[in-house]
């Protein structure tokens, strides 16, 4: 079975269980995941029984695909992601955005924990991100390319769509969240970098260093979808004065700005033009 | 090993006594150069062991044998690309039956996007050095020890004695030649802006999706290396438009005489 065959037999399936034609895409990182409980009302279909859909690898995580209502917007939301960490393949990683665009998704918002390497950056602080640099040697794009579903060479020149982040600063200042632009940096993970190769991450141009999003918004871009990024700096990882990180205090600092991250986000949403 | 010994055996079988000197693997847009051969020997990768077959529609992928500007050359009608999905060892496969061959040199040539707001579109580039940027390398795995060492210098990749030769054949044909760093990317996708600022940080000249492979399989086997670059277009975020495969193939064919002309006067010299 080809890759175009598995994308519409996965969303023939979600359309044999829902109704709603989604527009929007929501792709949750670390601690946003609850954003998708407000959804309403929502159908919940677990990603095992979505067929061809990765399987999780990770005990205790939730893996749904929520689709339904959310500030008077018709979403499919990701409750659980992949990551390229995990051992998936890049293609699997990306295969829910493959599905998400033949369900009708036009606009996709993607957002993540990572480590921030700039001053102006701090625990907490939420970026919109303006451009990726994909340091992982990997490309979801690699192998023979499908037509039908994007061209062989796509341009990158503006995978965060410039009109989104606009939008989401004119959002971000009404309900008066404090927000930064910055330069994403995708690496392989799962460990957290070395001093030297943050600042050769610095050097080379980011602002700041996370182990997901880019393979999505690199399907996502070729699949014709725009994207806005949106990150949660979570710690700082500045070479000079780094002290040692741990996944207990992404998670700690993650929770802390759920609400605000929340906010912002379904703000987003309902002023987002379909 | 084996591999590629059966390979070259395959190809002798078909060649009989010519023996090539010089291989050419070339990029898009002079494909073409494969069709100025003469008394070709057109060998269907399809017909030669461990070679692939290209996933590109409408790629011609034959091994031509035969004369050009006089030398005994062995041309790659169509070459394979790490975006495709093909493993990067692959990628040197027909470097190393060429080597067996007898090749001792290789003309390599590609399109790229250049970062260097010193480059425009259009302009021609002799590739002085590269940057590996695949986090891949072909000579990975258990070394062919008849081919190379196990630890090829890679600090005069690109022959400076050929590099001259170029020089003198551009400056021939009144031709002003860019020198430059290339970098390879895996692609497909182009690059992102900040990753062109990135290059450019680096110490790279022009981006593209090709020809290191190549390269690093034809020094661990001796082959002597000139590369050319045909500037395609500017990269990603330095011109502020969008771009497509379509431009770069329309400004190739604006400056494919002037390609053509440098590349057959340097076979001749070289």
């Amino acid at each position: 079975m080809n890759l175009l065959e598995k994308i519409n037999a996965a969303a023939e399936f979600i359309r044999s269980r829902t109704k709603l034609q989604p527009k929007v895409g929501l792709i949750l990182g670390s601690g946003l995941g609850s954003l998708a409980d407000q959804i309403e009302p929502a159908d919940r279909l677990e990603y095992e029984e979505i067929p061809h859909f990765p399987v999780s690898t990770v005990e205790g995580h939730a893996g749904r695909l929520v689709l339904g209502w959310l500030e008077g917007k018709p979403v499919v939301a990701m409750q659980g992601r992949f990551h390229y960490y995990e051992g998936y393949s890049m293609q699997e990683v990306t295969f829910p955005v493959r599905v998400m665009k033949a369900l009708g998704v036009e606009t996709m918002i993607v957002t993540n924990a990572c480590g921030g390497l700039r001053e102006f950056l701090y625990p907490g602080a939420l970026m919109f991100i303006t451009d990726h640099i994909n340091f992982t040697g990997d490309n979801p794009l690699m192998g023979p390319n499908v037509d039908e579903l994007g061209p062989r060479f796509p341009d990158m020149s503006s995978a965060y769509d410039p009109e989104l982040i606009t939008l989401g600063e004119s959002v971000a200042s009404e309900l008066e969240i404090e927000t930064r632009k910055g330069v994403y940096t995708a690496c392989s993970g799962p460990y957290y970098l070395s001093k030297a190769e943050l600042n050769m991450v610095r050097t080379f141009g980011s602002d700041t260093i996370g182990m997901s999003t880019v393979p999505e918004v690199i399907v996502a871009r070729h699949a014709g979808i725009r994207c806005l990024g949106i990150s949660c700096i979570t710690d700082m990882a500045i070479p000079e004065h780094l002290e040692s990180v741990g996944h207990d205090q992404v998670v700690e600092v993650a929770n802390r700005t759920r609400p605000v991250f929340i906010r912002l986000v379904s703000g987003i949403i309902k002023a987002m033009s379909l | 090993m084996e591999q590629v010994v059966q390979a070259a055996q395959v190809l002798r079988d078909r060649i009989g006594d010519f023996q090539p000197e010089i291989g050419m693997i070339l990029g898009s847009g002079l494909g073409i150069m494969a069709e100025k051969v003469a008394s070709p020997i057109v060998i269907p990768y399809t017909e030669i062991p461990g070679f692939p077959g290209s996933t590109v529609k409408g790629h011609a992928g034959n091994l031509v044998f035969g004369e050009l500007a006089g030398r005994k050359v062995a041309v790659m009608q169509g070459r394979f690309h790490y975006y495709e999905g093909h493993s990067i060892q692959t990628l040197a496969f027909p470097v190393r039956v060429m080597q067996q061959l007898g090749v001792t040199m290789l003309m390599v040539t590609n399109a790229a996007g250049t970062c260097n707001p010193g480059f425009k579109p259009g302009d021609l580039m002799l590739i002085r050095d590269h940057i590996n940027f695949a986090f891949n390398n072909p000579l990975m795995g258990p070394n062919l020890a008849d081919l190379g060492p196990r630890f090829p210098d890679a600090s005069s990749a690109y022959s400076p004695r050929l590099q001259e030769v170029a020089r003198k054949v551009a400056a021939g044909q009144g031709i002003q030649l860019q020198e430059g760093t290339y970098q390879f990317n895996t692609g497909p996708s182009y690059e992102t802006p900040a990753e062109v600022r990135m290059a450019r940080t680096l110490g790279a000249d022009a981006v593209g999706m090709s020809t290191v492979p190549e390269v690093i399989a034809a020094v661990h086997c001796g082959i002597e290396v000139i590369g050319i670059s045909f500037i395609s277009n500017l990269a990603a975020g330095i011109s502020g438009e969008a771009l497509s495969h379509k431009e770069v193939l329309e400004q190739i064919q604006v400056v494919k005489d002037k390609f053509i002309g440098l590349v057959q006067g340097v076979v001749e010299k070289m």
